[in-house]
C-alpha cells in the first residue's frame, strides 16, 4: 500500500508502475477459520464458497499501477460447473471399470489407461480453470479473457510429457515454457493480447542442477558399484531372509567386506542423501521459472520484470515446517503429561478416554491450525513474494487497454478441474 | 450535507486509462474532471471489495468507478447509502442457508449410500455373468493375500484329497450359482473367507481351532450359503458403489477411497444379520444332509467368540453380530438328532488337520 493511486504526475509511457500486496493479512484467518470448518460440517461442498472468498481476498489486496484487482466469481458457478463435471466423468470411470474387467487383456493397464485419460482431462480442465478465472478478473473495469482451444493444450501437454519421458527429462524446461507461451499468447487484458517469450533454453540452467546435484552422484555412484562389481551383479547378492515372509530378502553375509558391499552401501548412501537435496532444490527451481517466465510476458509496450529470489520461495516453506514439528511436539508433551497425570490419580479408563478425546481435540485441532497456517504463510507469503518483485515498464501503455465485448465464459470452464483435483484455489504467478 | 471535494480516479469502464477526477458528496456524488462531467444516484452506488483507505465505487451493473483514498468520502457515502456493499455474494444469511442446504445434501446421499446401494446391490448381484464375477475374485482374492500378509498356500496332497471329498460330498445336490474354488493359507486367525466367483479362503487357524471335523464342516457349510445367496458379490457390488457415491461428495475422484473400502469390505465380509442367518440355515441344512452333527457351527461360534473377550484374538468373525443369539438360533434350528455324529472318522481328520504339512515354519502373525 506504497501507492495506492497512480501517480498523475508521471503519465508518459516510460513510468514504471509497481504491483503492491498487502501483507497484514487481516481478515484472512477469520476467512480460512471458516471455510475449514464449515467445509468440514458441509461435506467439503463449501469449498467452492471457500475457494470464491479467498480469490476476492487475494484480488483486492493486490494492487496493480494504483488500482486493486477484482474478482467477480461466485461459489454457485463454480459448484454448478463441478456438478457438470461429475455427470461427465461418471460415464467414463464406468466405462474404463466395465472395459478392464470385461477384456481381460485390457486389465493390467487398467491403471496405466485410466491415468492417460485422467491426464489429458486435467490438463484440459486446468486450462479450462484458468480462463474462468481470468474472464472473473477486473481490472479498472476491464475484464480479463483468455482465448485458444483447451484441447490444443491437452495435446500439448501429453506430447510434451512424452518427450520428456524419452528424454530422460532434458525436455521438461522447453515444455514448461512451451505450454506458458501458449496460456500467455492467449491471455487477454480487454482487447489487448499478452504475449510471453519464455524459452526452454533460459530454464536449462536451473533444471539442469538437479540432474547436478541428484543424478550425477547417483550414476557416479552407480558406475562405481558396477566397477566394483566387474559389471556382473552377482546372482544371490540378496538371499531369502529366514524366518521372514515369502518376498523378504536380506543381504548376503557372504559379500561382507567386499568392494560390492561397500560401493553398494555408497550406492544407497548417495541415494538417500542426494534425492531429500533434490526435494529442497524444487522452490529454487519453481522461484527461478516463476522469475524468467515473468520477464517474458509483455502487453504491447508494457513490459513485466521481476527480480525474485529463491529464499522467498524457501522461507515460508521453513516457517511452515518449523510450525509443524512445534506442534506434533506440543501436542505429544499435553497429551503425554495430561495421560500421566491422569494416570497417577488411578483412574485407568479415565486414562484412556482422555488420551482419545485429546488425539481426537489434537487431530482437528491441527488439521485447523494448518490449514490457516498454510493459507496464511505459503498461500500468501508466495503471492506476495511474487506479486511485490514484479514491476511493470512502460507503464503508461496500460491506459491504451481498451474492454473488449467479448463472451464471458461460464462456471463450468472450472468444474471439472475441481472434479479432478488439478489446479489450487491460487496459482501462484496467475 | 456536502463533504469537501476529494481527488479520485476515474474508469470509464471501456478504456483502462484513468482520469484524475475531482468527487464531490452532494445529493448525488459528482465526478467532474477535464471534458469529463457526471452525477451518479446514491442509492445506485456499489463499493467493491477494496482494502480501506482505498475505496472503489460504481453505479450497480456498470463498469465504471472511481477509485479514491479517503476515509471521510467513505464514511460518508456508506451514512448515506446504506446499501452500498449490499453484492457480497458471502453475506451471513445467504451462508447460513448455503450450510443447511449442504448438509441436508450431504446427509442424504450418506443415507444413498448405507441403505440405498445396498438395496440396489442385492438386485444386481444375481445378474452379474459368472465369468466377470470369478475375474473380480481372483482380483480381491490377491489383495486379501497381501493384506494378510501373503500367507503361504496348504496344500499337503493327502489332506487336500480328504478336503476335496468332503467338499464334494456336502455340495451335492446343493445347486451353487458357481463352481467352488477353495484354498487354504497359512495363517493365524482363525477364519473362512468368501470371495465372488465361489472362493473361499481358508485360514489354518480355523482347521487349528475346530476341535472335531463337523466343526469346520459347519464353517465351511456357512460360507457356501454365502456363495449361494450371491453374498460376497453384493458385499463388493454395495462397498464400491457406496465409496464412489462418498467419494463424489467428498470430493475425491481418484477413486482411492474405493479401492480401500472394496478390500474392507471383503475381509471385514459386512454383511447383513438377515444374510448371517440365512447362511446359517444353509449350513444347517447341509451338515444334516451330508451325515454331520448340525450344532458343531454353534459350538465354534461361541468358542471364538468367547476368545474374543479375552481381546486377544483377531477374529474377524467378531464382525458377525450376536453369537449367543445365532448359536442359539442354529441349535434350535438343528435339533438334537444330529448330535454327536462324525462328518470324517478320525484318520481322515487328523490327516486334514496336517493340510499345513508342506508349508515349513511357523504360522505368521499380523
Amino acid at each position: 500500500m506504497t501507492q495506492p493511486l497512480a501517480d498523475h504526475a508521471r503519465t508518459g509511457t516510460e513510468r514504471v508502475g509497481a504491483i503492491t500486496f498487502d501483507r497484514r493479512l487481516s481478515g484472512l484467518s477469520g476467512i480460512a477459520i471458516r471455510g475449514f470448518l464449515l467445509s468440514l460440517v458441509t461435506f467439503g461442498i463449501y469449498r467452492f464458497w471457500y475457494v470464491t472468498e479467498l480469490r476476492r481476498y487475494f484480488w483486492s489486496r493486490t494492487i496493480v499501477d494504483g488500482s486493486p484487482g477484482e474478482y467477480t466469481g461466485r461459489g454457485k458457478e463454480l459448484f454448478l460447473g463441478f456438478l457438470v463435471a461429475i455427470a461427465i466423468l461418471i460415464p467414463i470411470y464406468v466405462a474404463i471399470f466395465i472395459a478392464t474387467i470385461s477384456v481381460p487383456w485390457l486389465a493390467p493397464f487398467g491403471s496405466i489407461l485410466s491415468f492417460l485419460i485422467l491426464f489429458v482431462l486435467g490438463q484440459f480442465a486446468i486450462y479450462r480453470g484458468r480462463r474462468y478465472r481470468a474472464s472473473r478478473t477486473l481490472w479498472r473495469g476491464i475484464r480479463l479473457g483468455q482465448d485458444g482451444s483447451a484441447i490444443t493444450y491437452a495435446a500439448m501437454a501429453i506430447g510434451w510429457s512424452l518427450l520428456t519421458l524419452a528424454t530422460l527429462g532434458l525436455a521438461f524446461p522447453f515444455m514448461r515454457a512451451s505450454l506458458e507461451r501458449y496460456r500467455i499468447d492467449h491471455t487477454l487484458i480487454g482487447s489487448s493480447r499478452m504475449a510471453s517469450s519464455a524459452r526452454g533454453r533460459s530454464l536449462l540452467l536451473p533444471w539442469l542442477m538437479f540432474y547436478v546435484v541428484v543424478l550425477l552422484p547417483i550414476a557416479a555412484a552407480f558406475i562405481a558399484f558396477l566397477v566394483a562389481s566387474d559389471f556382473t551383479i552377482p546372482d544371490d547378492l540378496f538371499v531369502p531372509k529366514e524366518g521372514g515372509k515369502p518376498g523378504e530378502t536380506q543381504f548376503n553375509s557372504d559379500y561382507n567386506g567386499t568392494p560390492i558391499a561397500t560401493f553398494g552401501a555408497i550406492l544407497m548412501g548417495t541415494l538417500g542423501f542426494t534425492l531429500p537435496l533434490g526435494l529442497l532444490l524444487i522452490p529454487f527451481y519453481r522461484a527461478r521459472e516463476t522469475r524468467i517466465f515473468v520477464n517474458a510476458a509483455s502487453l504491447g509496450p508494457v513490459r513485466l520484470s521481476s527480480t525474485l529470489k529463491a529464499r522467498q520461495f524457501y522461507w515460508p516453506y521453513i516457517v511452515y515446517l518449523l510450525s509443524i514439528i512445534g506442534f506434533v511436539l506440543l501436542l505429544g508433551l499435553v497429551i503425554g503429561g495430561g495421560a500421566l497425570l491422569l494416570h497417577a490419580g488411578g483412574t485407568q479408563s479415565g486414562a484412556h478416554w482422555a488420551i482419545v478425546l485429546g488425539m481426537i481435540v489434537g487431530y482437528l485441532g491441527g488439521a485447523l491450525f494448518f490449514a490457516v497456517l498454510y493459507v496464511r504463510v505459503i498461500t500468501a507469503r508466495l503471492w506476495a513474494a511474487v506479486a511485490t518483485t514484479t514491476t511493470i515498464e512502460n507503464a503508461g501503455g496500460l491506459d491504451a487497454v481498451l474492454a473488449s465485448s467479448r463472451r464471458v465464459g461460464s462456471g463450468l470452464n472450472e468444474g471439472l478441474a475441481d472434479a479432478l483435483d488439478v489446479g489450487g484455489a491460487l496459482e501462484v504467478g496467475f | 450535507m456536502a463533504s469537501p471535494p476529494i481527488e479520485g480516479t476515474y474508469f470509464d469502464g471501456l478504456s483502462a486509462r484513468p482520469h484524475p477526477v475531482i468527487l464531490t458528496l452532494e445529493d448525488r456524488l459528482e465526478i467532474a474532471g477535464r471534458d469529463l462531467h457526471l452525477a451518479w444516484t446514491l442509492s445506485d452506488l456499489v463499493a467493491g471489495d477494496t482494502v480501506r483507505p482505498l475505496m472503489r465505487v460504481g453505479p450497480a451493473g456498470s463498469a465504471a468507478r472511481v477509485e479514491f483514498t479517503d476515509e471521510g468520502l467513505a464514511a460518508a457515502l456508506e451514512a448515506r447509502c446504506p446499501d452500498l456493499h449490499r453484492t457480497d455474494p458471502a453475506g451471513s444469511g445467504g451462508r447460513l442457508r448455503l450450510v443447511l442446504w449442504s448438509v441436508a445434501a450431504g446427509i442424504s446421499v450418506l443415507l444413498l449410500a448405507i441403505y440405498g446401494v445396498p438395496a440396489i446391490a442385492v438386485r444386481l448381484a444375481p445378474l452379474i455373468p459368472a465369468s466377470i464375477e470369478s475375474r473380480l475374485g481372483g482380483a480381491v482374492d490377491g489383495q486379501i493375500g497381501r493384506i494378510l500378509g501373503d500367507p503361504p498356500a496348504c496344500d499337503d496332497a493327502p489332506a487336500r484329497a480328504i478336503l476335496d471329498r468332503l467338499i464334494d460330498r456336502m455340495t451335492a445336490n446343493a445347486s451353487l450359482p458357481v463352481d467352488l474354488s477353495i484354498g487354504v493359507r497359512r495363517h493365524a486367525i482363525a477364519n473362512a473367507l468368501t470371495l465372488p466367483g465361489g472362493r473361499v479362503v481358508v485360514l489354518s487357524d480355523l482347521i487349528e481351532k475346530s476341535a472335531t471335523p463337523d466343526e469346520f464342516a459347519g464353517v465351511m457349510a456357512h460360507e457356501f450359503g454365502h456363495v449361494a445367496a450371491h453374498d460376497p458379490m453384493r458385499a463388493l457390488l454395495a462397498a464400491s458403489g457406496s465409496s464412489f457415491l462418498l467419494s463424489l461428495v467428498l470430493g475425491d475422484l481418484t477413486g482411492s477411497t474405493i479401492i480401500i473400502a472394496v478390500g474392507q469390505a471383503a475381509i471385514s465380509a459386512g454383511y447383513s444379520r438377515e444374510a448371517e442367518n440365512a447362511a446359517d440355515s444353509y449350513s444347517v441344512e447341509i451338515m444334516r444332509r451330508s451325515g454331520g452333527d448340525a450344532t458343531a457351527l454353534a459350538t465354534i461360534l461361541e468358542r471364538i467368540a468367547k476368545d474374543d473377550e479375552h481381546g486377544a484374538f483377531a477374529s474377524l468373525l467378531r464382525s458377525h453380530p450376536f453369537t449367543a443369539e445365532r448359536a442359539n438360533r442354529i441349535r434350535a434350528m438343528a435339533g438334537t438328532d444330529t448330535i454327536g455324529r462324525r462328518i470324517l472318522d478320525d484318520a481322515d481328520w487328523t490327516t486334514l488337520r496336517g493340510i499345513c504339512r508342506n508349508v515349513p515354519g511357523k504360522a505368521t502373525k499380523t
